[in-house]
């Protein structure tokens, strides 16, 4: 490898490296302001200006920036040189002249990049007495806050906003001194990645809004490294608790999954934690309780109910809660799922074996690399984080095509966007299986007019098929998967899945459960029924069979950390510590198993699922009552990854799924008559971020949207009302029409497909209201 | 014909030299600027229907750009270059003296509407240094006296 000099220092460095790059990446600092790794050089700042030893020592040496020259063989570079010290002095000191001088009132204090800088480089004291310009800063809506005076114009908010994740209501205004950045017109930033100006900021221009109104200064925070909760993807995180409170949750680097970035849902989501109606005592038949008696109730229940158990697990509860309830129940003659929606369950299953019986799935650095994808639904909503990498794609070229059943923010990126009822789904996907086949045995199909998507599939060094598992039923993944096959070897597969555990807790148990449980409880057979971190209750298609089925049972135990419809029913309810007050293990989407720690500890004591279910299990003598036991004897060959490491894959693996699909689980297309739903979802919805009012006040209004061609046919016109109804209730709702729509579909928010008791893709009664 | 349908008339002649329709965004916004004087928010967003750029990116470009005014100037319009060339020879004080003599600060209207005194980036004129642009024209090289008596004449002027 190539070196240079740094001061005496030989550091070692990639073809491409500039200066600043090189040092960075060894560890040497060199003071700079505008330079991001993810960002990469602009030269705007000059604070990185570095002396270079001439090759010739009749040449005088020269000053550069570090970003902006490339390192080469041998280059000898100065930081220290009194040249460069005096330009980073000066330059500090000309940043610094209109800036407020508000740092003890200052969110961004302790741990602001200006600060330091000014410590580092600038002049101690400060010499400009004249005017200071001054700005009026905007309203940019309830999660970031905007206080222009301190901006030192080194674009990195614009560059991240706009060329990294493409957004486009953020941007640099006017020009010489008065540069401005923010919006059009008051109003929130629209970009799903909004939250992370608050980082990428390197002073208090952006800042957390939430944090803000329970400020804590960053030395003084409890800290620890935990992943986040909120979706599949399992990105690294760092929050911050103050006085038994969490107070923020920032970004922390993983270098093959998130890098520097969340989504905002990850970092504003966490207010599920500190929502008024946490649950902090344990209950048993509405009277709060101590910890030990309701122990002792469920006790009591479970023995006098031995061989009529059911357990649900959840996607969103960590591999240790859902292990322990399945060896619980496997001693007192219970079964288990993880899943209250046997289609859901299929559906992960399905995705899980196929993912293991392909290469894997790409981490979100090799998403950025390919150069086609394919992509089946809202991504946005289902994995943010995952819809920023292939933003990153579609900006090196990559041909992005999408087939979607409601508009998605991804749709503007891509060479074609193609609705799709979710009845459809699987014909179409199979259409184009077909096309493939067709064009690789050299047929000519360039009349179809999915020809173009199946050439750009087929030509590209490296095309990526994903699904959002969520709105796909096992049939579609299955298909998607075979496409994956059909295109070689150099294509991948992946899978957006429902929730932070959801590939561990598939592989507990098998396909089939949650319906089995589901009609035990409906039968009587089931008498006790335990869920943990689950809410059968408001599942939009089966919620309420499962409210009707619960009705027959004795007990109904809950354990979860935030109240849900299903929570509320409970006769015995545990109240369990929320994600960053507990320790635990989530595999994510690549089943990557990646561990976190506990970052506080509430007043209250609030143990984890896990260890409330090993409480349970001491309480019944069960022979099995340790977790990390449990956890050896389910997984032999794991070993659990340790915290704020890169985590390690899970060795376990299901049974490739068989060409045959299960009873039930395929969507076929209905007839064309009738009308069918399509969940719309936007960034913030998830079932924990849907406790984080800051977050959810940016949830778009409650509407039923259909397409305009559809809608014109049958005298629907925009901003009329509808009725529509479904197997629970009926709603009215005001129509919004929209291109971005399938066909003959109704989009509706899942706060509605709940009240309806309809899932994704389920038929639906719709009538004009006069 | 409303503004509206003068810029999209004026967009439709403009589609054949401009195939992109954001590269026809500056273009489109000096033929609104000639029809209403200036572009108000209503004008940026229906530019911004048109152009298919969003509103904060034409907002970056009008308010880079220091010949398209997002305020409504003064019937006659003098912009007096304050950049290096017109620096060095006495711009800041032409600016001064114009602050002075009309008795309002740079950018403010005259009470009849006449006449609105603006800075400008670079013009270009530097060998007429200091040098200004009024209504278009250019001119140069100013002093205080030409400077007072041309914004006399302007101010008289209608």
């Amino acid at each position: 490898m190539s070196t240079i000099l740094i001061d005496g220092r030989t550091i070692a460095f990639k073809p491409g490296d500039n200066i600043l790059r090189a040092a960075l990446e060894a560890d040497v600092e060199i003071p700079h302001f505008c330079y991001h790794a993810a960002l990469d050089s602009l030269g705007a700042c000059r604070l990185c200006a570095v002396e270079i030893k001439p090759k010739n020592s009749n040449e005088a040496p020269r000053l550069t920036m570090a970003c902006l020259e490339p390192a080469k063989e041998g280059l000898e570079v100065s930081v220290s040189a009194a040249a460069a010290q005096q330009v980073r002095r000066h330059v500090i000191e000309l940043l610094m002249i209109n800036h407020p001088h508000d740092c003890p009132i200052c969110d961004e204090g302790g741990e602001c990049h200006l600060q330091e800088m000014t410590v580092t480089c600038g002049p101690p004291y400060r010499r400009y007495r004249g005017r200071k310009r001054t700005f009026t800063n905007q309203d940019l809506g309830p999660l970031i806050h905007h206080e222009m005076n301190r901006c030192i114009t080194c674009y990195r908010c614009t560059r991240f906003y706009q060329d990294y994740a493409l957004g486009n209501d953020l941007g640099a205004m006017r020009l010489r001194n008065e540069v401005y950045f923010g919006r059009f017109q008051d109003g929130p930033l629209e970009s799903p990645f909004a939250g992370n100006l608050v980082e990428i900021c390197p002073t208090g221009v952006f800042t957390d809004a939430l944090f803000r109104q329970r400020f804590a200064r960053a030395w003084d925070l409890n800290t620890a490294p935990s992943i986040c909760p909120h979706c599949s993807v399992g990105c690294n995180t760092l929050p911050g608790a103050r006085d038994g409170t969490l107070r923020r949750v920032r970004s922390r680097t993983h270098p093959e999954l998130n890098r520097w970035f969340i989504c905002d849902r990850g970092r504003y989501g966490h207010q599920y934690s500190e929502h008024c109606a946490r649950l902090l005592s344990p209950r048993v038949s509405g009277e709060n309780t101590s910890y030990h008696k309701a122990l002792n109730a469920a006790t009591t229940r479970i023995k006098a109910t031995q061989n009529c158990i059911g357990g649900i697990g959840s996607a969103r509860e960590d591999l240790e809660g859902n292990t322990m309830l399945q060896a619980l129940l496997n001693e007192v003659g219970g079964v288990f799922t993880a899943f209250n929606d046997p289609a859901l369950e299929a559906a992960t299953i399905a995705a899980v074996s196929w993912l293991q019986n392909s290469a894997g799935a790409p981490s979100l650095i090799e998403m950025e690399q390919i150069d086609a994808a394919l992509i089946i639904g809202d991504l946005t909503a289902h994995a943010p984080m995952i819809d920023l990498a292939l933003r990153q794609a579609y900006r090196k070229g990559a041909e992005l095509t999408l087939f979607h059943s409601s508009p998605t923010p991804l749709a503007q990126f891509t060479t074609s966007a193609i609705t799709v009822p979710p009845r459809e789904m699987y014909a179409k996907l199979s259409h184009l299986c077909t096309l493939i086949n067709a064009l690789l045995a050299g047929r000519d199909i360039s009349d179809d007019p999915m020809a173009v998507i199946a050439k750009s599939l087929i030509k590209a060094r490296q095309p990526l098929l994903i699904g959002t598992i969520e709105t796909l039923t096992a049939t579609d993944a299955s298909v998607l998967a075979k496409l994956a096959i059909t295109l070689g070897p150099n294509a991948r597969l992946t899978y957006a899945l429902s929730g932070p555990n959801a590939y561990g807790s598939a592989l507990l148990a098998p396909e089939g459960n949650a319906m089995q449980i589901l009609e035990s409880v409906e039968t009587g057979k089931i008498k006790t029924l335990i869920v943990a971190g689950n809410d059968p209750f408001s599942d939009p298609r089966f919620g309420l069979r499962w409210r009707a089925a619960c009705r027959n049972l004795n007990t109904l135990i809950v354990l979860d950390c935030i109240l849900t419809a299903t929570a509320e029913a409970a006769d015995i309810l545990f109240p369990v510590a929320a994600w960053t007050e507990r320790g635990g293990t989530f595999v994510n989407y690549e089943g990557r198993a990646q561990s976190f720690l506990p970052v506080f500890h509430r007043p209250e004591y609030l143990p984890s699922a896990a260890d409330v279910i090993a409480d349970l299990a001491k309480y019944l003598e069960c022979s099995r009552q340790d977790v990390l036991s449990v956890l050896q004897d389910t997984f032999p060959d794991f070993q659990v990854p340790a915290p704020g490491t890169l985590g390690s894959p899970i060795p376990v693996s299901l049974p490739p799924i068989s060409d045959s699909p299960s009873a039930g689980s395929p969507l076929l297309s209905s007839n064309n008559s009738t009308w069918q739903t399509a969940l719309m979802s936007w960034y913030g919805d998830e079932t924990l971020a849907s406790f984080a009012p800051g977050l959810t006040s940016l949830a778009p209004a409650t509407i039923a949207m259909i397409e305009q061609a559809t809608a014109t046919a049958t005298g629907i016109v925009d901003g009329s009302k509808i009725r529509l109804r479904g197997s629970a209730d009926s709603v009215v709702l005001p129509v919004q029409l929209n291109q971005n729509i399938a066909a003959g579909t109704v989009g509706i928010g899942r706060n509605v497909l709940v009240r309806l008791g309809l899932g994704h893709g389920d038929p639906i009664e719709l009538e004009k209201v006069l | 014909m409303n503004t509206f349908e003068v810029l999209q008339k004026n967009l439709a002649h403009l589609s054949r030299t401009h195939p992109r329709r954001r590269a026809a965004a500056v273009p489109a916004m000096q033929n609104l600027q000639a029809e209403l004087g200036y572009l108000d928010d209503m004008a940026i967003t229906k530019l911004a229907q048109i152009t298919g750029l969003s509103t904060t990116e034409l907002e970056e470009l009008a308010t880079f750009y220091s010949l398209i005014y997002r305020r409504p100037p003064g019937r006659h319009v003098v912009q007096i270059c304050d950049s290096v060339c017109c620096n060095m020879r006495g711009a800041d004080q032409l600016l001064e003296s114009a602050e002075k003599y009309l008795h309002r600060p740079l950018g403010a209207i005259t009470p009849n509407g006449a006449l609105s005194v603006l800075p400008s980036i670079c013009l270009g004129l530097c060998d007429k240094a200091p040098a200004a642009l009024v209504d278009g024209e250019a001119l140069g090289p100013l002093n205080n006296a030409s400077l007072e008596a041309l914004l006399q004449r302007l101010q008289k002027g209608d």
